[in-house]
């Protein structure tokens, strides 16, 4: 039963990570740039909500409907801002650019919001849960994953058959050859990191919910996203949910074993798969 | 007869490279232009210029009467300028249908519904595209890739046609099914210029010629007047 309640809480763990992990995915596929300040707008966003909630004196329950329109916001003109600049088949001049945004980002929430941890409490439902035969679920990571569900499933329908999706495949493809059919590339690329950035709002306040957050967080979100997207296959959507199932699992699973493995068991995976499929568990080739 | 391309005075340079030197080039209406020219005369680099994926340093180029400087790349295809590139540049990981529709999905509306390219009628003009579908395209022939970069650029529902060397790599035969369309393309009122290494193919299957060497035009004419001697001066240069 324990290692049963393990595997089920490590889903549920996987549920925050995909929403991490979709957003990069999307970006590497359509645009190939690994976005290294990903983590720091997770954190960023999260510590726009705890402030907002506390000077609009509104219920935590609102924030996510505030931080996924400011996500998209922040994504959108990051995008247009920055990063189109710096799209090309070469990815180095994308990662110094995110490379730096990063660290300008974690000085700026050092600043305006020091190094105190945060969080935001949603009182009695933090700790409400459901009887599933012989387990006990909580209803908040429950619905953390049940939304990375749906998102999953939105976005993979989105970009197989909408006329939007054709044109992100399209343009990932091929930029040019796809500005040639019609599509105005980098305003597709605008939206990407906007729905990037905008699911990461969602994930912020699951963050800021589940445990504390503190400007120099970023990184570790980073690399549990990081991780999930390599595990699955740099781009792929599916792939990018599937390898955060396997971090969540590996890490509730690790941490089961020995309280101190938790986060190792996490790497470790991720190592294995680097290892013996570098190409990730769903990519074609 | 009204141009549906104009280009005056073009010049166009990679860096400090010089690609195309005062160029003059002029579509009218229906007309299907060949040009040639031997590799790196800057035959792409005029069709890049025109479509707007690069930008001239000097020089203008008016589509159906209006600038094409201020329009974005995209935007021009909506107006009805579709390009063929060089080398196909399908897109890899989509299906042959979904190729398609990435073109289809913004293509220009002022169109007739009679003379408007559909599926079904690319279908027509290439029925193995028919059959295949639903394949991915890197899974097909060389010359089925051809058939869709040409069905693609045909379902922006063109003015004007730019096929940037269409034949290079194929069969003959396949060459030849592929040209035997452009009649039917270009019975819709669409302008075709089609870059071709073949010379008697790019004369036998043209109004008009142009040659350019090294980025400047050495010739132009009614592809019936002109002379294969004539062309082949032309070609390489006073030299040789
Ligand atoms: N991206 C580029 N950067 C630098 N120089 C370029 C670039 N593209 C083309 N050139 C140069 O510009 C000149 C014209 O090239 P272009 O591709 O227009 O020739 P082309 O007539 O289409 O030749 P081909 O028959 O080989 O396709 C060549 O000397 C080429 O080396
Ligand atoms: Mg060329």
């Amino acid at each position: 039963m324990k290692w049963l309640d393990a595997l089920v809480q490590g889903v549920l763990l996987g549920g925050l990570y995909a929403q991490y992990a979709l957003g990069m995915a999307l970006m590497f596929g359509v645009m190939r740039i690994v976005n290294i300040a990903h983590g720091d707008l997770v954190i960023l966003l999260a510590l726009l909500g705890i402030t907002l909630v506390g000077v609009l004196g509104v219920s935590p329950l609102v924030a996510p409907f505030l931080l996924v329109p400011m996500g998209v916001i922040i994504g959108w003109a990051l995008q247009r801002g920055v990063l189109n600049r710096v799209v090309k088949a070469d990815p180095l001049p994308s990662l110094v650019a995110t490379f730096g945004l990063s660290i300008a980002l974690q000085n700026l929430m050092l600043q305006i919001w020091s190094a105190d941890t945060r969080s935001l409490s949603l009182g009695a439902l933090s700790s409400m849960s459901i009887e599933l035969g012989p387990l006990y679920v909580g209803v908040l990571p429950l619905g953390v994953f049940a939304f990375a569900v749906a998102l999953t499933a939105c976005l993979h329908l989105a970009l197989r058959y909408t006329k939007f999706g054709r044109a992100l495949r399209a343009a990932a493809a091929d930029g040019e050859a796809a500005t040639l059919s019609g599509v105005d590339a980098k305003g597709v690329y605008a939206l990407a990191t906007a729905i990037a950035v905008g699911i990461l709002g969602a994930a912020a306040f699951c963050q800021a919910t589940r445990t504390t957050v503190a400007p120099a967080d970023g990184g570790a979100q980073l690399i549990y996203a990081f991780e999930a997207v390599i595990i699955g296959g740099m781009g792929h959507i599916s792939g990018a949910f599937l390898g955060a199932m396997i971090v969540g699992i590996a890490q509730v699973v690790g941490s089961r074993a020995d309280p101190g493995w938790g986060i190792l068991s996490g790497h470790i995976v991720f190592l294995l798969v680097l290892a013996l499929r570098p190409q990730g568990l769903m990519s074609r080739t | 007869m009204r141009a549906i391309l104009k280009v005056r005075n073009l010049c166009a340079a990679y860096g400090d490279f010089q690609a195309l030197f005062n160029v003059e080039f002029e579509i009218a209406a229906g007309e299907v232009v060949a040009l040639i020219g031997a590799n790196g005369a800057g035959k792409s680099t005029l069709l890049k210029a025109v479509t707007g994926l690069i930008s001239p340093s000097a020089g203008e180029i008016a589509f159906a009467g209006e600038s094409t400087s201020r329009t974005p790349a995209h935007a021009l295809v909506r107006k009805g300028l579709a390009m063929v590139p060089e080398g196909r540049r399908l897109f890899r990981g989509m299906t042959v249908e979904d190729n398609l529709r990435v073109c289809l999905d913004r293509s220009r509306t002022d169109v007739e519904q009679a003379l408007r390219w559909t599926i079904p009628r690319i279908h027509e003009l290439f029925p193995v595209l028919k059959e295949r579908r639903r394949e991915l395209v890197e899974r097909l022939s060389g010359g089925q890739q051809q058939m869709v970069a040409v069905g693609r650029a045909l379902l922006a529902q063109p003015r004007l046609l730019l096929c940037d060397e269409i034949s290079l790599g194929l069969a003959p035969k396949v060459v030849k099914e592929i040209y035997q369309k452009l009649p039917e393309i270009r019975a819709g009122g669409t302008s075709i210029v089609i870059v071709e290494q073949d010379v008697s193919l790019a004369k036998s299957s043209s109004d008009r010629l142009y040659c350019l060497l090294e980025g400047r035009v050495t010739l132009s004419g009614p592809s019936c007047e002109i002379g294969l001697e004539a062309i082949s001066r032309a070609y390489f240069g006073a030299h040789s």
